[in-house]
């Protein structure tokens, strides 16, 4: 597994996806942490944007979760990153027909998938680490000019709460990719995978928990995804979405496993 | 022994790959009623291949014939739908006990094009947990080491087809199977491919390397694998099947008038004749040329040219593989 992660590094050292990769991973997190800081309003009494990202008071930020608000709100999005950079990884094999020479050197298909699944997940979290490092960078920047206090920021708390907005952003973007992945060994061409995957996880999903099916926000995968990286929300518990998001990843990263091994190359 | 292909009369006899293995060294390749189906098309039909080492095999046959889709499953990138093969003495339901030994290039050379030459290179050596060094020799032996760090969309489709039989090259491999290696090389390219194909074969490794050129599989190769339509019409040495072919005779009078009184003569010598343009093509072996010179001569006509012309591959391969035509089976060869 070892030389599928190796040579995956390799790839993932192009400039095309450092560059597609850091640079949409890196810039919702900032902008949402910019636009965050700069709308939030000093009323206390404003409750039009709250937990909605959009604009937030004073008093929302300078508790301890307010560092990564910004991050949190748009942590979707970075999963929205990694379920591209997955789906483009994998079906880029295919189409560009690189898939038989690395299984010419690598039959082994389980120990391929795997190695090349874990590189993208060091890269994705790397990518998450910078993400949320830049952001609160610009939070403790931005913040002291717009009078917003940031003690609460570097208590232990605050540091705490940091770190759970990492991993919750990690772990989101991963099961994000493991649905990117199954996309890209599915339909085997960058042009139809990612824009199905960010169909189905931008419009169709809220269509249907909005117009069919509104228990489905319990229970579909994005809205999950939503509530695992706030750390549960009104659609789902924390423990709930967790559970389910294991049970989706498992299962759709076996029949990912089922379907590349039978399949001819 | 002139057999006509469609009534099958000469039989390929069934190779039995874990007994070939058994009574003999171990074959590079041994392939025994190998059939692939994609939903109606049978795209390999039966196929029996014993590829004995150290030569460098050509394996003909037209476009969509059957070759890639066999060398993918040799290469275990395909399952069969029956049969059984084997590869360096392995099976190929366990590619991954033979394929560090062996290099392939398949189809057109596919490359990450926004990385060099030796990144990619270094893709595939990292997976295959291969010798970092052989990176540099084997750009060194394909002549692309000046290119080595340029972006691979930058590269000639025949800087393409190097990097690729580079690639192939890395294991150091026992056994190179190539699918099409000279497509997009330019004359002098498709001669120094000649060059690296005979001196792996000078070092001992077994090379298959599949075309739908027969001219280039006749300059390089000295054992064929002929398929068509899936299923394998002929195989064994390429200069069996040439000497078998059917040669005919040049003649060239020192006057042209001399021409029909001179194919009168092979008429009645019992040798078909015709007369094309200034000169006489008799369908007659080589040994009949001093007997065409005698006719001549005892009937005062003085040639200025004899020659003898021997089929070509792609004649030998249409011949089998025309259903109107007789084809000889040649010494060590084997027609299906």
């Amino acid at each position: 597994m070892w030389g599928a992660f190796s040579s995956e590094w390799v790839k993932l050292q192009r400039r095309s996806m450092l560059a597609w990769g850091f640079g949409a991973g890196l810039f919702f997190p900032l902008l949402a942490t910019i636009l965050t800081i700069e709308r939030a309003v000093r009323n206390p009494a404003f409750t039009g944007g709250h937990g909605h990202g959009i604009r937030v008071t004073y008093a929302v930020l300078e508790q301890a979760t307010g560092l990564v608000h910004g991050v949190v709100d748009v942590s979707s999005l970075i999963g929205l990153v990694s379920l591209c950079l997955f789906a483009a990884a994998f079906s880029l094999e295919y189409s560009q027909g690189t898939l038989r020479n690395l299984l010419v050197r690598e039959p082994r298909r389980a120990r391929f998938l795997g190695g090349k699944f874990l590189a993208l997940v060091l890269f994705v979290g790397l990518i998450v680490i910078i993400a949320v490092g830049i952001s609160v960078a610009f939070a403790f920047a931005l913040a002291p000019g717009k009078g917003i206090s940031t003690a609460a920021w570097t208590s232990s708390t605050g540091v705490n709460d940091m770190l759970q907005a990492v991993l919750h952003a990690f772990i989101a973007a991963v099961i994000y990719g493991v649905f990117g992945a199954a996309l890209g060994v599915l339909l085997r061409s960058p042009a139809v995978s990612i824009p199905v995957a960010v169909a189905y996880f931008l419009p169709i999903e809220a269509i249907i928990t909005g117009a069919i099916w509104s228990g489905g926000s319990n229970w579909l995968p994005d809205h999950l995804l939503v509530a695992l990286a706030h750390g549960g929300n009104g659609d789902s518990t924390y423990s709930h979405a967790a559970v389910m998001l294991v049970i989706y990843a498992v299962a759709v990263s076996l029949g990912i496993l089922a379907l590349f091994r039978a399949r001819d190359a | 022994m002139g057999r006509t292909c469609d009534t099958m009369t000469v039989e390929l006899p069934h190779i039995d790959a874990a007994g070939a293995l058994a009574t003999s060294a171990v074959r590079p390749i041994v392939a025994s009623r190998l059939s692939k189906r994609y939903r109606e098309v049978l795209a390999v039909d039966g196929v029996d291949i014993d590829l004995p080492g150290g030569v460098v095999g050509g394996f003909v046959g037209p476009n969509g014939a059957g070759k890639t889709t066999t060398i993918q499953l040799l290469l275990g990138l395909v399952r069969p739908t029956s049969g059984t093969a084997t590869v360096l003495g392995e099976s190929i339901e366990h590619p991954e006990r033979y394929l560090r030994r062996v290099g392939a290039l398949i189809e057109s050379p596919s490359f990450y094009p926004a990385l060099s030459g030796r990144r990619n290179l270094e893709v595939l050596t990292r997976l295959g947990r291969l010798d970092k060094s052989r990176i540099d020799e084997v750009l060194a032996l394909v002549e692309l080491t000046e290119r080595a760090n340029h972006r691979v969309k930058t590269y000639s489709l025949g800087m393409k087809q190097r990097l690729g039989v580079a690639a192939a090259l890395l294991p150091d491999p026992e056994l190179v199977i190539l699918d099409e290696p000279t497509n997009g090389l330019d004359p002098a390219g498709i001669r120094e491919m000649r060059g690296v194909m005979r001196s792996l074969a000078d070092r001992g490794i077994t090379v298959l390397v599949s075309s739908h050129l027969l001219r280039e599989i006749e300059a390089i190769c000295d054992h064929l694998i002929m398929i068509d339509h899936g299923r394998i019409v002929f195989q064994g040495p390429i200069g069996g099947l040439l000497d078998a072919q059917q040669t005919g005779l040049i003649a060239r009078p020192e006057h042209a008038a001399d021409l029909e009184k001179l194919a009168a003569l092979c008429i009645a010598a019992g040798k078909p004749a015709r007369i094309d343009g200034e000169v006489l093509r008799v369908a007659a072996p080589e040994e009949w040329a001093a007997e065409l010179n005698r006719h001549a001569f005892r009937a005062g006509i003085t040639l200025r040219g004899l020659e003898v012309t021997r089929a070509t591959l792609e004649e030998a391969f249409f011949a089998i593989t025309d259903t109107d035509t007789t084809a000889d089976v040649p010494a060590g060869g084997e027609i299906a």
